[in-house]
């Protein structure tokens, strides 16, 4: 029985900037219930791999795939399918906590905002400053609020930059658990770390890009 | 040895440390300061002469009883907007305030704060004054004030510019909404005056040209309220906390690096994010609808959280009519197109946002223009309204329209504004990673200067078949041609 296609398939993916081939004749596949990690050292490509593979920007070269169609962040398939929380994540300074979350749901037409907006804020310990604005949350804070932005919503492949970034203990502990509920869930997971217990607890496959 | 004495040493420290990284030698320091004084000298006397020039153009070409009226009042509504615009810029960075790096390094160390703070209120309170001076000065010589009337008009109202200045340090010190309530006083003030010098139910002042013994009052009275001030603030600058004069300190390079780059947005940017900063928590509101029209739903949520974004429009609605009053012809149809394009861009704030925030703009599942167009909705129906109520005025100051071509012609622009506001708002940034051409402020993005123009331009191409064709057809080519560059814009990258 032939295998079943992955669910991202990146190839010959190349960006180089001025006379600099920052990444070069990159291939990689993510499938369904199984999450890769991109790590390596500061400066090694591991974000923009992902920015290319989000089209936050043009690779020089090569191809994205998500589930055989051709990543076009401007589709509204692709943005409905791709979770992403990259470093460029910003927020409505005007809108609390609750309401960014409200509003990415009832954009996707979840069912049940409130109740799924309420089950996500709970796990990611942001009840308490629901009505604060994002100006006024800590960095931490501001790290877990964009990683719920990508739960409130349906999604097929998540992919996230060093999502680990600024948060203590108990975070990365939620985090580990909540990736791994998702591949469990089929879904699939790309993520760029540091953090070797994240990678350990959560990872398939890993690709060290030097 | 005394805290007043420590804080000189330790400036007198960084004095020497900066003189012993000087670039320029006195030679070429006393170059730079002759190009200056004789720039500005030049730049000065031309602008004097410009003012006389009016002076004597609008005594000619007053010819309306409101025109007379206002040339009559407008050095007062010139000091009004004056003291509010002091107020505004007072209370937006403290006035009192310390650079990041004093506020981390001399803030923390047990030094004389008020040693710290004076050469600041001095310097905030000496601009104040003579900017203040300056301006009232020119209203008053545009009015047609004698000489020593505009001394005395001029330098009453640079001492209440200077009150401004120390009695907002002295709230800064003691805390409380005093200056935020005098602010809102005084523009609704002037409001009141403009709307009514419109409805003609303001009296010129009586012989108010000439200098009488009530000018001296005024001069004394406003000297002794200076002093006093001034007094009260010196003895309360101790009492400024740290946290009320390091914002001030972090806004200073923020709008200086906007600047730099000519982004206009960019300093709207940091203004929305520092007002709602100071909220810090707000009543949320759930539910709504789905799709895209949750974006519209927020926009909406927006207007009552802020009613000033709607406020402002409101008011505003009132300089097209005295425009109109003032007998200004035609000039009416560029005079709405740019009050209503400032006026609206305080309501395109989640456009704004989502038009710098890719990352933002990856979370909802609609194409960019659906986006942008949701956002657009609720700023789209405030301007059109705010467009149709600017129709008596452009019947009134446009000869032979009729009541359905004015219409027409104050729908367009209402429509040319809001085409504005979203090409000022989604604009990007000047990008520095393409060729850039070397100027005399050295290398710069081709896209530089151009963003200095954005939103007037499309404003002007949008204006111009009102000014050169027929008030119907011109607002039929106005229309056509503002759906084009909306739809241009929408669907822009």
């Amino acid at each position: 029985m032939p295998s079943k296609p992955p669910l991202l398939r990146v190839r010959g993916l190349r960006r180089r900037f001025g006379d600099v081939d920052v990444v070069a004749d990159f291939n990689l596949d993510v499938r369904a219930g199984k999450a890769v990690a991109l790590t390596g050292r500061n400066g090694s490509g591991k974000s923009t791999v992902l920015r290319c593979i989000t089209g936050a920007d043009r690779p020089t070269a090569g191809t994205v795939e998500l589930d055989g169609v051709k990543v076009d962040e401007r589709s509204p398939k692709i943005r409905r399918d791709l979770a992403v929380v990259m470093d460029d994540m910003d927020f409505f300074p005007d809108l609390s906590v609750v309401e960014h979350l409200d509003l990415f749901a009832q954009a996707h037409r979840v069912e049940d905002v409130e109740a799924v907006v309420d089950a996500v804020l709970q796990e990611v310990g942001l009840v308490p400053q629901s009505a604060q604005l994002p100006g006024t949350l800590s960095s931490g804070q501001r790290r877990r609020l964009a990683l719920a932005s990508a739960f409130v919503r349906p999604r097929r492949l998540l992919v996230l930059d060093e999502p680990e970034q600024r948060l203590d203990r108990a975070g990365l502990d939620w985090l580990a658990e909540r990736l791994s509920a998702e591949k469990a869930a089929g879904l699939g997971v790309l993520l760029a770390s540091h953090d070797q217990t994240l990678v350990d607890a959560v990872v398939d496959n890993v690709v060290n890009l030097g | 040895m005394s805290g007043a004495t420590e804080v000189r040493e330790l400036r007198g420290q960084i004095r020497n440390w900066r003189r012993g990284r000087a670039e320029l030698s006195l030679a070429e320091a006393i170059g730079d300061a002759y190009i200056a004084v004789f720039a500005t000298i030049m730049l000065g006397s031309m602008g004097i002469s410009v003012i006389l020039n009016l002076r004597n153009a609008s005594g000619a070409l007053c010819t309306t009883q409101t025109c007379s009226t206002a040339r009559d009042v407008m050095p007062w509504l010139f000091a009004g907007v004056e003291v509010a615009v002091c107020l505004g810029v007072a209370r937006l960075f403290g006035p009192m305030l310390v650079s990041p790096a004093i506020g981390t390094w001399l803030l923390s160390a047990p030094v004389d704060r008020s040693a710290l703070l004076l050469p600041r209120l001095a310097g905030t309170g000496t601009a104040a004054f003579v900017v203040g001076g300056a301006l009232a000065a020119v209203g008053g010589t545009l009015a047609g004030f004698s000489a020593g009337t505009i001394a005395a008009f001029a330098v009453s109202t640079a001492a209440v510019c200077l009150c401004t200045v120390t009695l907002t340090t002295v709230v800064q010190a003691r805390g409380g909404p005093a200056a935020k309530i005098a602010t809102w006083l005084v523009a609704g003030l002037v409001w009141a005056a403009v709307v009514a010098l419109v409805l003609q139910m303001l009296p010129a002042p009586a012989a108010q040209q000439r200098f009488s013994p009530a000018w001296l009052a005024a001069l004394v009275v406003t000297a002794v309220l200076a002093v006093g001030s001034v007094v009260r603030a010196v003895a309360d600058l101790p009492r400024i906390h740290r946290d009320r004069l390091a914002p001030g300190g972090s806004l200073v390079p923020s709008l200086s690096g906007a600047l730099a780059t000519l982004d206009l947005a960019l300093i709207y940017d940091i203004l929305v994010s520092r007002r709602w900063l100071a909220r810090s928590t707000v009543r949320p509101h759930r539910g709504g609808p789905k799709g895209a029209a949750a974006l519209v739903w927020r926009d909406l949520i927006r207007l009552r959280r802020s009613p000033q974004t709607v406020v402002v429009p409101a008011a505003a609605i009132v300089v097209p009519y005295l425009g109109a009053r003032l007998g200004i012809g035609e000039g009416l149809v560029l005079l709405i197109g740019l009050t209503g394009f400032l006026a609206g861009l305080g309501l395109c704030s989640a456009l704004r946002v989502l038009s710098r925030t890719p990352g933002l703009m990856r979370c909802l599942p609609l194409e960019r223009w659906e986006v942008r167009a949701a956002t657009l909705a609720v700023p789209a129906v405030v301007l059109l309204v705010w467009g149709l109520a600017t129709a008596p005025a452009v019947h009134e100051a446009i000869v032979g329209t009729t009541w359905g071509t004015a219409c027409w012609v104050a729908a367009a622009l209402g429509v040319a504004a809001l085409t504005a506001v979203t090409r000022w708002m989604t604009a990007a940034p000047p990008d520095y990673l393409k060729p850039l051409v070397s100027s005399p402020m050295g290398a710069v993005p081709t896209s530089l200067f151009g963003s200095l123009a954005r939103g007037f331009d499309v404003l002007l191409l949008l204006c111009a078949p009102l000014l050169l064709a027929s008030p119907a057809n011109g607002a039929f080519i106005s229309l056509v041609l503002s759906g084009a560059v909306l739809t241009f814009l929408l669907h822009r990258p």
